[in-house]
């Protein structure tokens, strides 16, 4: 038995008992730093980049040629608090005004039901012409939305407008002033 | 002999596994986002079915809330051009330092009678207390003698190549965009893009549809 214990002792050096004391590192600090790190660039760097709409504006330095036909024309108002106002045809035959708001059952159906009677009289629903007045009173939200309205639905032609004196007393607005 | 089999049950973890997970998640936060840029004005943009993704390159107008107008000239190759531009033709008067000093600047919110000024601040002025470059009065539009400038610079180059954008708050009030239209229709600028955060198309709406027979 001794003799097996010295053999056991020589074989193996002394040194090797402290080696095979601890390898483990502990790793609780740098899972903190870790941690640290990702909340670092989560608040620092943004996940969705923001995208463009594109918006073409009528080059109205020489008069429009093109006549429209009358029943092709919605004509939306936007107007204070979010509210639209909007009439189909020419405003000289004294169209009746209405009176909707944004969203899917608001102006979309209305421009929804354009389309359909379009595709009735003319054949197809591309022939509808928007006209958008923003008010002064409306906001750069309304506008955008008015416009993404007109993407959601395929509206072919659409004229950004401004509004004047006929539509002021039309739509009962407040006074355009003369800044 | 019994005493040893009893197994000890060590307080410690092992962290290994949760250290891998910390620095696995890093990694794609890195490399899946970008720094956010440098937006010293809060505008919160509203949101439209475009998937367009916005271009670095661009020059971008921002309107706050307020209606104040800012400039941004993020296109590097055209910047100095661009000011060096409006220098001569507003004649402003800028030494070689100020210009220097004008390049640096990441926002330009201020009328052209107070840049000299604020070039010469010992600490640079805060972008959220600048007054901005007047607009919207007609006769005094500023911002159309920056676009100009900037059509300018762009001379003799394919338009599309000017990348122009509008950032504007939700509450912003549509005469300022206006203003902000005019001066680009004043340069016979009639194609530009506005900024906003995307979001999908309503289902069971024309495009919605288009995108679904695209997707097919």
């Amino acid at each position: 038995m001794a003799e097996i214990e010295n053999k056991r002792n020589t074989g193996k050096p002394p040194k090797a008992a402290f080696i095979k004391k601890n390898t483990r590192v502990d790793l609780t600090p740098m899972v903190d730093l870790g941690f640290l790190l990702i909340t670092f660039f989560v608040f620092t760097t943004t996940m969705s980049t923001p995208t463009v709409m594109n918006l073409n504006m009528p080059f109205d330095k020489v008069p429009p040629g093109d006549l429209i036909s009358e029943n092709c024309v919605l004509t939306i108002l936007l107007g204070k608090d979010d509210v639209i106002q909007y009439y189909e045809g020419m405003s000289q035959s004294q169209p009746e005004i209405k009176k909707t708001f944004f969203g899917n059952e608001g102006i979309r159906k209305v421009i929804l039901q354009k389309r359909k009677l379009l595709q009735k009289l003319k054949g197809t629903p591309n022939d509808l012409v928007m006209i958008i007045k923003p008010s002064l009173e409306s906001t750069f939200q309304n506008f955008v939305d008015i416009v993404d309205e007109v993407a959601i639905n395929d509206v072919k032609h659409y004229y950004i407008s401004e509004i004047d004196k006929e539509d002021e007393k039309k739509f009962y607005l407040m006074p355009i002033k003369i800044q | 002999m019994s005493r040893a089999k009893i197994p000890r049950k060590s307080t410690n973890i092992d962290m290994t596994a949760m250290c891998d997970v910390a620095f696995l998640l890093l990694s794609f936060f890195i490399l899946a986002t970008k720094t956010k840029p440098p937006e010293a004005v809060a505008v919160i943009s509203p949101s439209s079915v475009s998937t367009k993704v916005a271009k670095e390159e661009a020059i971008l107008v921002t309107l706050t809330k307020e209606g104040k107008v800012y400039l941004m000239l993020g296109d590097k190759a055209h910047k100095n051009a661009i000011l060096d531009d409006i220098n001569t033709t507003k004649a402003l008067g800028l030494s070689s330092t100020e210009m220097a000093k004008l390049r640096k600047t990441e926002f330009i919110g201020v009328p052209f009678n107070q840049l000299k000024g604020l070039l010469n601040l010992e600490t640079p002025m805060e972008p959220g207390k600048m007054p901005g470059i007047p607009c919207i009065d007609s006769t005094n539009n500023e911002l159309t003698d920056w676009i100009r400038s900037v059509t300018n610079a762009y001379k003799g180059e394919n338009m599309d190549n000017l990348n122009l954008l509008v950032k504007g708050d939700n509450a912003a009030k549509y005469p300022a965009f206006k203003s902000i239209k005019e001066s680009f229709k004043r340069n016979d600028l009639y194609k530009f893009k506005v900024v906003t955060n995307s979001e999908p198309a309503p289902p069971g709406s024309e495009l919605a549809n288009k995108v679904l027979l695209e997707k097919k």
